[in-house]
C-alpha cells in the first residue's frame, strides 16, 4: 500500500518528521517498507512517498483513511473525514437504473448513485501525480476520481457509462452459462459457472470486485455514469482472481475484507469529487441492496484473560482509552470485564485475543516485560537423531570430506539414472509446479547432487574432490504415499590431498577407500557385524567389477558402494568417481543400545602370517570366514587379510592373499610350540579345503 | 723418581684435557693403562725398588693411576656430551617448513550455524521434534488456521505435489504433529528445511527454519520476550538491541517480529557518509524472527482447551541467520557448495 504524508495529513495532523511517522506505523504492526522524498511541486514542502507492507488480516488499512485512523489512535490527535456530496431519498433513480441481487451471501451489499451531464476529461496534474506516486495509472477525471476514492477510503468503485447499460437493469448473477467475458484491458476472459458478474440484463458487464468490461468503460463521449460501490465475498472474488491470474487493486481489497458500512460514504465521496472534477450533476437517490444481516455481538473482554496472556495487567482506565481511540464502543462494564464492540472497518476483530492483541499493540510491545517462564524437565538434551548426524559428520570431515547441502529436486533424468537405496523398485514423487520445468522430481538419491558438485569443481580445476550430504531423499510407497528417508551418501576423486612437503604422491582413491569410508559409519554405529556385503544386484549406475550392496542379516538394503559407470561418466561428462549411498535412518536402528565392555586379556596373544595362492576370482574374505565359522578354535582370536599380490613370481591368473591369524589363550601364555603345531594344521586344511598352496 | 712421576702426571693430564675424539681417548688408555702402558710398566717395575721406598712409590703410582682414570673418564663423558649436542645440533628441523597432515573435511555453514541455534535452546530446556517434508495441507495450511482461499496463503508461495500435499512452506507443521500426540507442557524446537516458490539473491527455492514453541497453563508474551531475547543475546551478542514489532500470522495472536539493530551500520540506517545502509535499507533494523501466541483456534484443532493453556510459537530462517552473522549478500552461496566458500568456515 503506497501513500503520500501530504495525503495523510489531509485526515489526521500530526508533528514530528515522516521518518517519526513511519517508526510509529512500524511498531505499531503496519512495517512501512520504504519511505522516499517525492518530487518537489508547489505548496507545503516536500512530499514524501511512504510505502506500508499491510498483513492479510488489516483490509482497513487499504486506504488511507485506515492508516490516519491508526496514527489519530497512536497519537491521540484528531481525525477527520473528507468532504461529501451526501445522497437523499429520491425515487426518481429506480426510473433510471434498477439492481437485482440474485446471491445476496456472495454480494451482501449493492451500492450505487448516478452523475449525469460529466465532461470526461484528463484529471488535473496534481491529481495525476499523486495517483501514479501511489502506482495507479491516469485514465481520465471519472475513472481516476473511483480511484482516488478507493486509495482513500479503501472501498473499490466502478464507473459504468449510463449509456451503454442498454437494458437499464443490473443483475448481480453467477456467470452459470456464460462463458467468456472481455475485461477493459482487451484480454477475453474464460469464466467458471461460480464467478461472480455484473450484468447489463443478461449481457455481463464486469467481472464482480474484480475488474469491469470493455464495453461499459467510461470514454471521452461518456455523459451518464453508474457508480457502484459494492461489498463482494472475499472466497468468491479471490478463486475466479487466482484461477484467472487477474490480481487487481479492487481484487486485493476484496479478498481482505473491505467495510460493508463504508459503501454509501465512499458513493457520496466520489460524487463530491466528480461534481467538482468533471462538473457533473448528481441524481440525490441511491439504490442500496442489501442483504439481511446477522446481529453482531460484543465481545467480552477479561481482565483477567488480558493479564495471563500478556504477562502485565492493563489499568482500566488505559484499556478503555486504548479500546475507545481505536473506534470500539464499550457496551457494558462487568466485574469480569468489559463488553467491547469494534468498529465495522474492523472485521478482523471478532474475538476476545483480537481485543488483547489490540491492547497489546497499542500500550507498545516494548512496554510488557521479559519474563523467563519455568520450563518443565524433558528436553535439554541432544536427541538420538541428532546425535547420530553429529557423529556422521565429525567422522566424515576427518576423514576428508565437506559437507554439501543441495536443493532436493531432480530431473526425471538424473532420478532414472540414480536411483538411490530404493533401487529401482520406487517411483519419483513429482513436483505440479517446479521451478525449473527440467527439475520437476523430488531426489530419489543423493548423488545426483553430489555429481553436480564434483562437476562444478572439476570446471574450477580442482585436482580432487571429496563430498557428503546427509539429507532426505523421498519416492512413493507402493500405496503412492511419499516417503522420506535421511540418507548419508559420499563422492570421492583424485587422491586424498596431504597438506606439506610432497615425501611421496598418495596412491589414487580406489573402491576400498570408500568401501573404508562405509565401514567406518557401519563401525560408529556398532553394526559392523551385523552387515554383509553382496555383488549381486548393484545399482546400474555403476561399474559391474567395482560396486557391492550393503545388507543387513536380515535381508533389509541399507545402501551400495562402487565406482560410477564409465558410460554414465562419459555421457556426464564425469571423471570416474567414487560413490556410497546408505540408509541412514535405517542403518541406526540395528545400533546396539546398550554399550558393555569387555575386560582385557591378560595373556599376550601370538601372531603368525601366512600366505597363499588362490585363483584370481577366489574373495579374500571366504578364508577368514571359513576359519571363524568352520575351522572355530578357541584359540584363534582374530584373522584378517593383510595383502593381496598379483604378477610375477604368481602364475598368470592366480594370486597371493596374505592373512594374519591371532593366537591367544585366556588362561595362560601360549607357547611357541603349540602355536606352530595349530598354525601347521590350519594351513593344511586350508589346503585341503580350497586347494591353494602355501607361498613361502 | 718423583720428579719424573711429576713430569708424567703433567704429560697425561695435558694429553688428556687436549683430546679430541673418543678413539684418540682409547688411545691414551692403552699408552698409559694398558697391558703394557706406562703407568702398569710403573707399577710392574716396583718390584725393582728398595723394599722401605716401595710403599710410597707404590702409593705414589697408584695415586696416578687412579687420576688418569679418572681423568680419562671424566674426559670421556665430556666428550659423549659434546658428541650429542652436535649431533641435536646437525638434527636441527626448519620450523619455517610447513606441516604435514591428511587434508580434512568442512561441515557446511548452514549446519554450523543451525547447531548453535539447537545448542541455546537445549541449553534452555527446549528438546527436538521433526516432521515430513512433503506435508498434507491439513498440517501445513488448515490447522495453522490458513483455511483454503484464505489471503494469508499467499504469504507463502507453495510448491504442490498433489492437491492434498505440498512441500511444507515452514516448519510451523511439526507444532501441529507434536500437538496432536502430547499433552503440555511442551518445550519443542523443530529444525528443518522448508520450501517456496522462490529464487534470487535472498530466496531460495530450499531453506532452513527453526521453528519452537512452549505450551503451558501460563505461559505469556511477556515469557515470550524473554526467552527469544535470551535466545538473540546468545546467538549474536550480549548487547545488541533488540525490539518487539506488531505483525500478523495466522496461527498466532498476538503476532509478532523480532528485529534486532543493523549490524553493518550499527542501527544508524542513514550512516555519516549519507549513503543508505545496504543491508538494513535505513531502516537501522534487520528483522530476525517471527513469533506470537498460539492462537486459541490451533488449540482447538489439535484438541486443547484454550482456556485451559496458552503458549507462544516462533520461527526463523537459517540462511538469514548466518548470512547476518557473517555479511553473506547472496543466498545462493550456500547451496553452490563451493570449497573454497565452505573452507572459510573452519575456524567457526
Amino acid at each position: 500500500m503506497k501513500l503520500t504524508v501530504h495525503w495523510l495529513k489531509e485526515f489526521v495532523s500530526f508533528r514530528g518528521s515522516p521518518q517519526k511517522i513511519a517508526e510509529a506505523l512500524t511498531m505499531a504492526g503496519l512495517e512501512v517498507e520504504s519511505l522516499v522524498p517525492l518530487p518537489a511541486e508547489g505548496e507545503g514542502g516536500n512530499d514524501w512517498l511512504i510505502e506500508i507492507s499491510v498483513t492479510p488480516n488489516r483490509g482497513d488499512c487499504l486506504g488511507i483513511l485506515g492508516v490516519a485512523r491508526e496514527i489519530a489512535a497512536l497519537t491521540g490527535e484528531h481525525f477527520r473525514l473528507p468532504p461529501t456530496s451526501p445522497h437523499a431519498g429520491d425515487p426518481t433513480l429506480k426510473q433510471v437504473i434498477d439492481v437485482k441481487v440474485m446471491h445476496p451471501r456472495l454480494c451482501p451489499r449493492y451500492s450505487a448513485r448516478v452523475v449525469q451531464s460529466v465532461r470526461v476529461a484528463p484529471s488535473p496534474s496534481w491529481m495525476q501525480s499523486r495517483l501514479e506516486a501511489c502506482a495507479i495509472r491516469s485514465i481520465n477525471n471519472v475513472v481516476d476520481v473511483t480511484n482516488w476514492v478507493m486509495l482513500e477510503t479503501g472501498q473499490p468503485l466502478h464507473a459504468f457509462d449510463l449509456a451503454r447499460l442498454t437494458s437499464k437493469r443490473i443483475v448481480v448473477r453467477r456467470a452459470g452459462a456464460i462463458k467468456k467475458f472481455v475485461t477493459l484491458d482487451g484480454i477475453e476472459r474464460q469464466l467458471a459457472p461460480e464467478d461472480l458478474l455484473i450484468c447489463d440484463g443478461d449481457a455481463p458487464t464486469a467481472l464482480a470486485g474484480i475488474m469491469g468490461g470493455e464495453d461499459s468503460e467510461v470514454r471521452t463521449d461518456t455523459q451518464s455514469v453508474l457508480l457502484e460501490s459494492a461489498h463482494f465475498d472475499p472466497l468468491t472474488i479471490r478463486r475466479t482472481a487466482k484461477r484467472l491470474g487477474l490480481h487487481s487493486e479492487a481484487s486485493h481489497r476484496f479478498e481482505r475484507g473491505v467495510d460493508p458500512e463504508g459503501t454509501l460514504y465512499a458513493l457520496d465521496r466520489a460524487v463530491f469529487l466528480l461534481e467538482k472534477m468533471a462538473g457533473g450533476i448528481p441524481l440525490k437517490g441511491v439504490v442500496d441492496r442489501r442483504a439481511r444481516q446477522k446481529g453482531t455481538k460484543p465481545i467480552l473482554l477479561r481482565t483477567e484473560k488480558v493479564k495471563g496472556l500478556l504477562g502485565i495487567g492493563l489499568s482500566p482506565k488505559e484499556t478503555e482509552r486504548i479500546l475507545k481511540s481505536l473506534g470500539m464502543k464499550i457496551q457494558g462494564r462487568t466485574k469480569a470485564g468489559l463488553k467491547v464492540m469494534p468498529p465495522s472497518f474492523r472485521r478482523d476483530l471478532t474475538r476476545e485475543i483480537d481485543l488483547i492483541e489490540e491492547l497489546a499493540r497499542l500500550h507498545s510491545y516494548d512496554r510488557i516485560p521479559s519474563t523467563l517462564p519455568l520450563v518443565q524437565p524433558g528436553g535439554g538434551k541432544v536427541d538420538a537423531p541428532l546425535r547420530w548426524e553429529r557423529k556422521i559428520r565429525s567422522f566424515m570431515v576427518g576423514e576428508g570430506l565437506s559437507e554439501m547441502v543441495n536443493l532436493p529436486f531432480a530431473s526425471s533424468d538424473m532420478n532414472r539414472r540414480f536411483c538411490g537405496i530404493w533401487q529401482g523398485q520406487r517411483s519419483p514423487v513429482a513436483i505440479l509446479n517446479p521451478l525449473v520445468q527440467g527439475d520437476a522430481e523430488m531426489r530419489l538419491s543423493l548423488i545426483p547432487g553430489l555429481a553436480g558438485n564434483l562437476g562444478a569443481h572439476i570446471a574450477q580445476k580442482a585436482r580432487g574432490f571429496r563430498a557428503f550430504d546427509l539429507g532426505k531423499v523421498f519416492s512413493l510407497d507402493p500405496k503412492g504415499v511419499p516417503e522420506e528417508r535421511e540418507c548419508l551418501a559420499g563422492i570421492i576423486f583424485g587422491r586424498r590431498e596431504r597438506k606439506g612437503l610432497r615425501v611421496m604422491e598418495e596412491p589414487p582413491l580406489t573402491l576400498l577407500d570408500v568401501k573404508g569410508l562405509v565401514e567406518g559409519i557401519l563401525e560408529l554405529a556398532g553394526v559392523e557385524q551385523s552387515t554383509v556385503w553382496t555383488i549381486p544386484d548393484v545399482p546400474s549406475c555403476l561399474h559391474p567389477g567395482k560396486a557391492a550392496s550393503l545388507q543387513f542379516v536380515d535381508g533389509s538394503r541399507m545402501g551400495y558402494v562402487g565406482e560410477l559407470h564409465p558410460d554414465l561418466c562419459e555421457e556426464l561428462g564425469l571423471p570416474s568417481a567414487l560413490i556410497f549411498e546408505l540408509d541412514i535412518e535405517g542403518l541406526v536402528q540395528y545400533a546396539p543400545r546398550q554399550l558393555t565392555v569387555r575386560s582385557l586379556p591378560r595373556f599376550p596373544s601370538v601372531e603368525r602370517d601366512l600366505s597363499i595362492v588362490l585363483e584370481d576370482g577366489f574373495p579374500a574374505q571366504q578364508i577368514v570366514s571359513w576359519i571363524k565359522e568352520q575351522f572355530n578354535h578357541s584359540l584363534i582370536e582374530d584373522v584378517h587379510v593383510f595383502d593381496q599380490y598379483k604378477g610375477a613370481p604368481v602364475p598368470e591368473g592366480k594370486k597371493s592373499l596374505a592373512y594374519t591369524i591371532s593366537y591367544r589363550a585366556k588362561d595362560r601364555t601360549l607357547t611357541d610350540a603349540e602355536v606352530n603345531s595349530l598354525h601347521r594344521d590350519l594351513i593344511s586344511r586350508i589346503g585341503e579345503v580350497f586347494g591353494a598352496q602355501l607361498r613361502e | 723418581m718423583q720428579e719424573s712421576l711429576e713430569t708424567l702426571r703433567e704429560e697425561i693430564l695435558d694429553r688428556v684435557a687436549h683430546c679430541g675424539s673418543e678413539p684418540e681417548l682409547d688411545h691414551l688408555r692403552v699408552e698409559y693403562l694398558g697391558r703394557k702402558g706406562r703407568i702398569t710398566l710403573l707399577l710392574r717395575g716396583l718390584r725393582e725398588i728398595p723394599a722401605e721406598e716401595r710403599p710410597q712409590a707404590g702409593e705414589q703410582l697408584n695415586r696416578l693411576r687412579q687420576l688418569v682414570e679418572e681423568q680419562l673418564e671424566a674426559r670421556l663423558a665430556e666428550l659423549k656430551a659434546r658428541e650429542k649436542e652436535r649431533i641435536l645440533r646437525e638434527e636441527r628441523v626448519d620450523i619455517t617448513l610447513p606441516g604435514s597432515r591428511w587434508e580434512r573435511g568442512q561441515i557446511h555453514p548452514l549446519t554450523l550455524v543451525m547447531d548453535e541455534i539447537i545448542d541455546v535452546f537445549l541449553g534452555m530446556g527446549f528438546e527436538i521434534a521433526r516432521g515430513p517434508d512433503i506435508e498434507d495441507d491439513y498440517h501445513n495450511f488448515e490447522a495453522l488456521n490458513m483455511p483454503k482461499d484464505h489471503p494469508a496463503r499467499d504469504m507463502q508461495d507453495t510448491f504442490f505435489v498433489s492437491q492434498e500435499r505440498v512441500l511444507r512452506t515452514h516448519t510451523s507443521p511439526v507444532q501441529i504433529r507434536v500437538m496432536e500426540s502430547r499433552k503440555p507442557p511442551l518445550q519443542i524446537i523443530a529444525p528443518g528445511a522448508v520450501y517456496r516458490h522462490d529464487d534470487d539473491a535472498t530466496h531460495s527455492p530450499m531453506f532452513h527454519q527453526v521453528e519452537g514453541f512452549m505450551v503451558d497453563g501460563h505461559i505469556s508474551f511477556a515469557d515470550l520476550k524473554g526467552v527469544l531475547t535470551h535466545f538473540i543475546r546468545r546467538i549474536f551478542r550480549a548487547e545488541i538491541k533488540v525490539r518487539f514489532r506488531p505483525s500478523f500470522f495466522p496461527f498466532t495472536e498476538p503476532s509478532a517480529e523480532i528485529d534486532i539493530e543493523c549490524m553493518l551500520c550499527g542501527g544508524k540506517g542513514i550512516p555519516k557518509d549519507q549513503q543508505v545502509c545496504r543491508v538494513c535499507r535505513g531502516s537501522g533494523w534487520l528483522e530476525i524472527l517471527g513469533a506470537g501466541m498460539i492462537d486459541p483456534q490451533v488449540f482447538r484443532f489439535v484438541g486443547y482447551d484454550p482456556e485451559k493453556v496458552s503458549g507462544f510459537a516462533f520461527g526463523m530462517g537459517v540462511e538469514r541467520i548466518a548470512m547476518l552473522k557473517f555479511g553473506i549478500e547472496d543466498i545462493r552461496l550456500f547451496f553452490q557448495n563451493d570449497i573454497r566458500f565452505l573452507r572459510q568456515f573452519a575456524c567457526l
